[in-house]
């Protein structure tokens, strides 16, 4: 293979942008309908409090660690944002929302990010402590019950869209509004991971803790940095959340489960779990693939029962078809440990 | 030459270990200079006070007309002192130019990335040393010594003027090998210099200038490497004339089949055509530098790797391997390099590592162990090789490095091997273990065991084998009786094209 068509190749995006394609007309092939602008636009406000959640995410998985309480944190927020706000009789839009939960998420990520370095601890570890407070809060202190008492300013953001289109099928749709939230994240992040000096210290520190730390950067600094984001932007997928996609009043046990969807879809983008790889586009992409595949599958015909059996096996499909494709190009060296260290 | 640096009556101890003992020690601008010694002589000591990583008791640093107390790390660096550690210290998953040129980024204060800046910076310094390496693949797809190179180059960067080398050949073939001692004449002629620091006596004096020996953290030996007698070196080192092993060959006495036989033995890429025999009463040293395939025939031998053509035979009958179960069950053990990683288990206690091996034979009919029962085992083992442990329940973990070799070989023993394999034995253990150890190895020879020694430490060899084979790129290129040649003459051969 020539060299250029082989570093092209060799970039997991590009591989994950045709799967993408592929499968979508082989879904197309079986069902005219999932071939349409609809059904672009339907699969893109699905995506997005996952885009939120998966970019918020990325850092800290450069940083070698994972959380999963970024959901709790998006429950908590929200629901503390919606109590407020109700209790002070406020009737305006989502900006209200955004005031509070994302500061307030900020926070509470911050503090498991704190917790985790003050202590020498893995951010998972206190991360699976924070996952159950913060639900256990909600239920306990806030509402055990679902919220449906919108304020004025909410009510008809569900059908705010940018570009509007009729379809046969479904009937007036387009794309909502909330996307430009996630362009500007995603446009945020990339600009820092890639072209600033602390956006490179991610990867510095989760290719090598001691190159990083002998270089100058504290991993302290870069995990509150890392956990900062993630839980604003958790918050901000909480809020969006409600309005955009497929609910329309506020959960004490939103996204419950989800962080699994959410991590599945960052490693699928070509994010290590390990750390120090990991990319905007790469998030972006594996969000989207997870969501063909899940709409996909209705369009199928296949019964919600099975979905989740379905989209697990194509996961793990997946993911040795990535093995085997590094193998083949020579991605990454081989890990049988036999001949470590060895160069050719 | 004018002097870079000079380090005056430097002394360093850590509670109760004197580390380095009023060592003064100057290098020229473009001056390679050796600096030698056993594990715990000083040297990393010496290294990490020249970096700024340790902070010197006593003494003082001259770098031009500047004198320090003290160097920190940050200074150490703005003086172009540069460490290039045996792990190269990169980062895998990042590409080669951004390895190369991230610090001086960060250190020069700047906060936004110029990629385009920065692959020029890293290109300039890499063209340097090597027109090889693309600028945009990551470093994990990189041999070992093209890393060294990245490394060599980020220094560069760092507009480095003298640069410390820790141990940089241990991870290299021999082609590549001389490649770096190219490379190093060559910063030399730019007067940049070279502190080289390596226990392997014949590279020090083909590559250095200026030899000095450090031992007990006391220097002992500082000289032009043209005067340098490597056997004097060796004595400055160890601080006693080593006396060789002496032993009997007694293989030739022994009748009928060989114990081991092998015919053929090729794994491509890795070795191939190997064929040797090996009698009880032999200790065979297999040789060869790193990439030589010396590591993967080790694994072959034991069943581990499986070769792709071939025979062996043990006494007469041919054998099939397919894992290290089946090795043990036809009396072949082996003692690996890697003894941290791959020898033993650390957290758990002597006897638990003596007796895994034999774990499926000592376990009840239900598979069910009782540990208790075995402890005597751990125990006899413990006396027999006299290891230092208070007793045969304490973590291997608390053991010195010659210890924890000693429970390897334990391992190995408590399976009554006919065959020993030892991968490096004496890898990093201090010297009076590393004599004992060659004495054992001729000891369990005498009972009537066959052995085959991998090793790239050639008094080692030349001292304990009947014969040695050398490795070329897989195959065997000379086949010699032990005594018949000099350490130079076997230093040769192995570096020869």
């Amino acid at each position: 293979m020539p060299r250029l068509t082989r570093k092209f190749l060799g970039r997991h995006e590009v591989i994950l942008f045709l799967a993408v394609i592929a499968i979508s007309v082989i879904i197309g092939l079986f069902n005219r309908a999932f071939l349409s602008v609809a059904t672009i636009f339907e699969i893109l406000r699905g995506s997005i409090p996952y885009a939120l959640m998966g970019l918020g995410i990325l850092p800290v998985l450069l940083l070698g660690e994972v959380d999963i309480s970024f959901v709790g944190v998006a429950a908590t927020t929200s629901l503390v944002a919606h109590t407020l706000l109700h209790d002070f009789g406020y009737a305006g839009g989502i900006g209200g929302y955004i005031l509070i939960a994302l500061p307030l998420g900020a926070a509470i990520a911050l503090a498991v990010g704190l917790i985790s370095a003050l202590f020498r601890l893995p951010v998972f570890a206190v991360s699976l402590g924070f996952w159950l407070m913060l639900y256990g809060f909600n239920l306990f202190f806030i509402s055990p019950e679902m919220r449906f008492d919108l304020p004025l300013g909410l009510v008809g953001f569900y059908n705010h869209f940018l570009i509007k289109v009729q379809d046969p099928i479904v009937g007036e749709t387009g794309l909502h509004v909330a996307v430009v939230y996630v362009v500007l994240a995603a446009v945020a992040i990339w600009l820092v991971l890639r072209h600033t000096v602390i956006g490179r210290g991610f990867y510095i520190m989760g290719g090598n803790r001691e190159v990083a730390v002998r270089t100058g950067y504290s991993l302290v600094k870069l995990l509150c940095v890392a956990m900062a984001v993630n839980g604003a932007l958790a918050a901000l997928a909480g809020v969006l959340v409600l309005q955009c996609a497929y609910k329309r009043f506020f959960d004490p046990i939103l996204f419950r489960g989800a962080e699994l969807y959410v991590i599945a879809a960052v490693v699928i983008g070509g994010t290590s779990i390990t750390g120090g790889r990991g990319s905007v586009i790469g998030v972006l992409l594996g969000v989207v693939f997870v969501q063909v595949i899940t709409r996909g599958l209705i369009y199928l015909g296949v019964e919600p029962t099975w979905q989740q059996l379905v989209v697990g096996c194509m996961l793990v499909v997946f993911f040795i078809l990535t093995s085997l494709r590094a193998r083949l190009l020579g991605g990454h060296p081989g890990r049988s440990g036999l001949t470590r260290g060895e160069g050719k | 030459m004018p002097t870079f640096l000079r380090v005056e009556h430097i002394s360093k101890r850590f509670g109760g270990v004197i580390a380095l003992d009023d060592v003064s020690l100057g290098i020229e601008e473009g001056q390679i200079v050796g600096l030698v010694g056993e594990n715990g002589s000083g040297k990393s000591t010496l290294i990490k006070i020249l970096s700024g990583v340790y902070t010197p008791d006593r003494g003082e640093i001259h770098i031009g007309d500047r004198r320090y107390k003290r160097l920190t790390p940050i200074q150490a660096i703005r003086e172009g002192i540069s460490v290039i550690y045996q792990d190269f210290a990169l980062c895998p998953n990042l590409s080669v130019a951004e390895n190369i040129a991230i610090a001086r980024w960060v250190f020069s204060g700047r906060r936004t990335i110029h990629w385009r800046r920065m692959y020029r910076e890293a290109e300039r310094a890499l063209r340097q040393i090597s027109d090889q390496i693309p600028l945009d693949i990551e470093v994990g797809q990189l041999s070992a010594a093209d890393r060294q190179i990245v490394a060599i180059a980020r220094a560069l960067l760092e507009q480095a003027r003298l640069i410390i080398m820790d141990e940089p050949t241990t991870a290299l073939t021999e082609k590549e090998i001389t490649s770096l001692f190219r490379m190093l004449k060559r910063l030399r002629e730019e007067g940049i210099a070279v502190l080289f620091v390596s226990h392997k006596l014949h590279e020090v004096k083909e590559i250095c200038d200026r030899i000095v020996v450090l031992r007990d953290g006391r220097k002992v030996y500082d000289g032009t490497a043209a005067e340098a007698d490597i056997r004097d070196l060796q004595v400055y080192m160890t601080g006693r004339v080593v006396e060789p092993v002496q032993f009997a060959a007694r293989a030739g006495e022994v009748e009928g089949p060989p114990l081991l036989r092998v015919e053929g033995l090729t794994l491509e890429p890795y070795f191939a055509a190997i064929s040797f025999k090996l009698k009880r009463y032999e200790v065979l040293g297999i040789t060869g530098l790193l990439g030589s395939g010396r590591r993967e025939l080790a694994l072959a031998l034991i069943g581990v790797l499986r070769p792709a053509a071939g025979t062996m035979e043990i006494e007469g009958r041919p054998v099939k391997m397919g894992n290290i179960w089946d090795a043990w069950k036809l009396g072949i053990a082996y003692v690996p390099e890697d003894r941290i990683s791959e020898g033993l288990h650390l957290p758990c206690s002597i006897t638990a590592n003596v007796i895994l091996p034999n774990i499926r034979r000592l376990a009840g009919p239900l598979g069910f162990f009782n540990y208790r029962r075995h402890r005597g085992i751990g125990e006899r083992w413990r006396r027999e090789l006299s290891i230092k442990a208070p007793s045969a329940e304490t973590p291997v973990r608390n053991l010195s490095g010659g210890n924890q070799q000693r429970v390897v070989l334990a391992k190995c023993l408590a399976t009554e091997p006919r065959i020993l394999v030892l991968n490096s034995p004496t890898m990093g253990v201090d010297v009076a273990s590393k004599a004992a150890i060659h004495r054992f190895i001729r000891e369990l020879c005498d009972r009537g065991m066959g052995i085959i020694l991998i090793s790239d430490d050639i008094p080692e060899l030349l001292q304990t084998c009947d014969r040695i084979l050398i490795l070329k790129r897989g195959r065997i290129s000379h086949a010699l009786r032990g005594r018949a040649v000099t350490e130079t003459e076997l230093h040769k051969m192995l570096m020869e094209g």
